[in-house]
């Protein structure tokens, strides 16, 4: 029996658990983004979910969604984690941006320019303005919104894989999982926002903070 | 099968209640055997979930969806459940209980040594007499067989033990305890406390008191402030089964413990008028073996003990072991969840904090004290509550655009936020209950528990002032964007379940007498939250802990005086 056998084994005995890769993941202490069951993306979908993770949240002075590995976390959530109503919204919104390009610069989303793609991703967010997200009325609750549009879908999980990542949690934001006190602090002393608290310490209000999100405008 | 092995006691459940039972049991001599329905979870080995990175987290820490939705539907739904916590919950598709879509409740319960200890929110508040007298007063379900003053010592004797943090405040209502160092209120939590006790008398904004150390003390570490609790300490930071009284209780050499023991029903003897054996499935083998012992103290939560006594049938006690009073089973009482406000805080943006503290502020109730009692609604409420920097996933829905401006806007965190979210007190209501449905039973054969409780007018009106108070305090605290926030949530949502075998001094009208001992058969304790005859508005788990150890001496003294 070889190593994948194997962890394939402990899944079903493990029993119900829904997806054998998030086992795979745990049982063999990796990445739990690292293994996506069925490749559905084709190739253009892969390369414009990369550039459109880049363009949200490129290399600067830190790395970017590309070097966190952004785009492979996109592809696992679509493939593996997405209902089809999600998953169908997705790659509506990928295909909107192709035709959005080819109709205004006679060219399909890669081969477009790079002002060219913002331009198109602006749309997109234009698109998403007159978008209400419905309530959450259980605040001890964090609900999912699967109708929400493209844009706040991609952005959401470039945002989402990348501030989890290593590199985004400790190298653009700062990680300290073992803080030994709390206190008052100067922000100009740590002069980034701490990397994410394994879970955001809110006493049965993560629903709340969720409706927070839910409004676009301050 | 019959084991003819006789304990002393035996202890039904390893949680808050039955941890204390089975400590103070132990230390006082007696050979306990303890059993948990659930799997044994080990102190540290078996929490698997602690210290996860965040990039270790499968999906982002997004839930998954299909497996929570096919086998964890209610569990999931509480603040905390994911990935790293889910091995200490119960599975809802292998522990069904029966759900009124009309009328549903919510049953929060862990499935494994050491019980929602491990889960808790490890708040503790004394209760105090305005809670304890006030059924009588008011007229609403019977008066406690207990005050203040019978209590008091034992909440000081289980506090020093727990490792309670928390700050003194001198409040008749809300009675001080024995504190270690209090944890930090942030820059900004501060400006809100001093804004409300400036401009009301009688309220007041506290440091959470937690059963979470900031001092090591009994063998346990101080918090360093990882943050999710839930996690399971293996450092023993905050009281729980494993960190604390379980250690305590094997050190004795008294303590047999059995898990994965479901316990059926329990088996009486009309002729010497006792529990005369603990019935219990083997969760694995389903075995069926009836162990005995002099006394049983049920501590396998409100609703789990409550269904154990249902489920004891006989000749002599047709509705329920020990409910010849016909009140097993009702009093169902929680707390309301999820009434309250938020706003943002505009200003000291240069202030930040270290530490994820696993704590909030605390505002005692305020509202119906002696003196000034009239509000429209009866009892009162408390707030939890905070302030805090938004995230960056808070906040990524708030900027918009992408690219660099985006990606540096999100290097800051945001504004401050603050919010109070009320926990308000539940009426005792006779309507309000839980009962067995005979005709669905569980895997062990067990009949299913099923609910029948609303939230009352009274809750209703309460939550009304809970939200407008909360708002107006922010506001004059200088909050901007203040919005309030309104639940939908059912009772049982804040796990703070309560009653179906209440106490009182009258055996017509209650299950249990002062030292939670049956009034019908004398060798029968329960000291979870079954017991309570009341809610008040604050947590309750550890007014549970010291009846427990008050319950506890006297059962001991009991048994050596041949009272027993």
């Amino acid at each position: 029996m070889n190593r994948r056998d194997l962890l394939k084994n402990t899944a079903i005995l493990m029993g119900g658990i829904a997806s054998s890769s998030v086992v795979q993941a745990m049982l063999s202490g990796v990445d739990g983004r690292v293994k996506i069951e069925k490749i559905i993306f084709s190739w253009d979908q892969k390369k414009m979910t990369q550039v459109l993770a880049d363009m949200i949240i490129p290399r600067t002075d830190t790395p970017g969604a590309i070097d966190a590995g952004v785009p492979h976390f996109i592809e696992l959530m679509v493939s593996d984690w997405y209902t089809e109503t999600e998953r169908a919204i997705y790659f509506e919104g990928v295909l909107a941006l192709d035709t959005y390009c080819e109709k205004n610069f006679a060219n399909n989303f890669l081969d477009s320019s790079a002002q060219q793609r913002i331009a198109a991703l602006e749309q997109a967010e234009q698109d998403t303005a007159s978008y209400k997200p419905p309530a959450n009325k259980n605040i001890a609750v964090e609900t999912e919104d699967e109708s929400k549009p493209f844009f706040l879908k991609i952005k959401e999980l470039t945002v989402l894989g990348y501030y989890t990542s290593k590199e985004g949690a400790q190298k653009e934001l700062r990680y300290d999982p073992m803080p030994m006190r709390y206190d008052d602090i100067d922000f100009s002393a740590v002069g980034r926002q701490w990397g994410w608290p394994p879970v955001v310490v809110v006493m049965r209000c993560s629903g709340l903070f969720r409706n927070q999100n839910n409004k676009r405008s301050v | 099968m019959n084991l003819h092995t006789e304990y002393d006691a035996i202890v039904v459940g390893s949680g808050i209640s039955g941890g204390w039972a089975a400590k103070e049991l132990t230390e006082k001599g007696l050979k306990v055997l303890m059993l948990e329905r659930g799997r044994p979870i080990q102190h540290g080995i078996d929490y698997v979930g602690e210290h996860t990175t965040p990039w270790d987290m499968p999906y982002g820490g997004k839930p998954l969806r299909e497996l929570y939705a096919e086998e964890y539907p209610i569990q999931s739904k509480t603040h905390g459940f994911d990935e790293t916590t889910r091995h200490f919950f119960n599975n809802d598709k292998e522990n069904p209980y029966v759900q009124n879509p009309d009328k549903p409740f919510i049953w929060k319960r862990a499935n494994g040594l050491g019980g929602r200890s491990l889960l808790w929110g490890r708040q503790v508040y004394r209760w105090s007499d305005l809670d304890f007298e006030a059924n009588k007063k008011d007229g609403h379900g019977i008066d406690w067989p207990i005050r203040y003053k019978d209590i008091a010592p034992w909440y000081s004797y289980v506090e020093k033990f727990v490792g309670v943090s928390g700050e003194k405040m001198g409040l008749p209502h809300l009675p001080d305890g024995e504190f270690q160092e209090p944890m930090k209120m942030n820059f900004v939590e501060r400006k809100i406390k001093k804004s409300i006790e400036e401009t009301y008398p009688n309220r007041y904004m506290t440091i959470g008191r937690c059963a979470i150390q900031t001092e090591a003390k009994n063998n346990r570490g101080s918090c360093h402030y990882c943050g999710p609790c839930a996690r399971g300490c293996s450092a023993g930071a905050y009281f729980s089964t494993q960190s604390s009284t379980l250690p305590a209780a094997q050190r004795t050499g008294n303590l047999t413990l059995r898990t994965d023991s479901v316990v059926e029903k329990l088996e009486y003897d009309a002729q010497t008028k006792k529990v005369s054996g603990v019935c219990v499935v083997d969760g694995k083998s389903l075995e069926k073996i009836t162990f005995r012992s002099k006394i049983v103290f049920l501590c396998a939560s409100t609703i789990g003990s409550t269904q154990i006594l249902l489920n004891s049938k006989s000749e002599h006690f047709p509705n329920g072991l020990a409910n010849s009073s016909g009140a097993l089973g009702r009093y169902l009482m929680d707390h309301t969840l999820g009434y309250g406000a938020y706003g943002i805080m505009p200003d000291d943006l240069e202030k930040y904090h270290v530490g994820n503290r696993p704590n909030g502020t605390y505002i005692p109730r305020f509202s119906n004290l002696p003196g000034d009692e009239a509000q429209g609604y009866l009892r009162g409420f408390g707030y939890q509550g905070g302030a805090r920097r938004m995230d960056w996933k808070m906040m990524s829905g708030q900027v918009k655009g992408f690219g660099v401006r985006f990606k540096q806007a999100l290097r800051a965190p945001g504004p401050w936020m603050a919010y109070l979210s009320g926990f308000g007190e539940h009426l005792p209501d006779k309507n309000s209950r839980m009962f067995l449905d005979d005709t669905q039973k569980d895997r062990f054969g067990i009949p299913q528990v099923a609910f029948d409780s609303v939230y009352g007018d009274n809750e209703k009106k309460m939550t009304l002032d809970m939200v407008e108070q909360a708002k107006a305090m922010l506001k004059s605290a200088g909050a901007t964007n203040v919005g309030s926030f309104v639940s939908d949530a059912s009772p049982g949502s804040a796990i703070h379940e309560m009653g179906t075998a209440r106490m009182g001094d009258d055996p017509k009208e209650s299950v249990l007498n002062r030292w939670n001992q049956a009034h019908d058969v004398n060798n029968l304790f329960v000291t979870d939250g079954a017991c309570m005859t009341s809610s008040s508005c604050v947590n309750p788990s550890i007014t549970y802990m010291a009846l427990t150890a008050r319950a506890a001496d006297y059962a001991v003294k009991a048994l050596a005086a041949g009272t027993i």
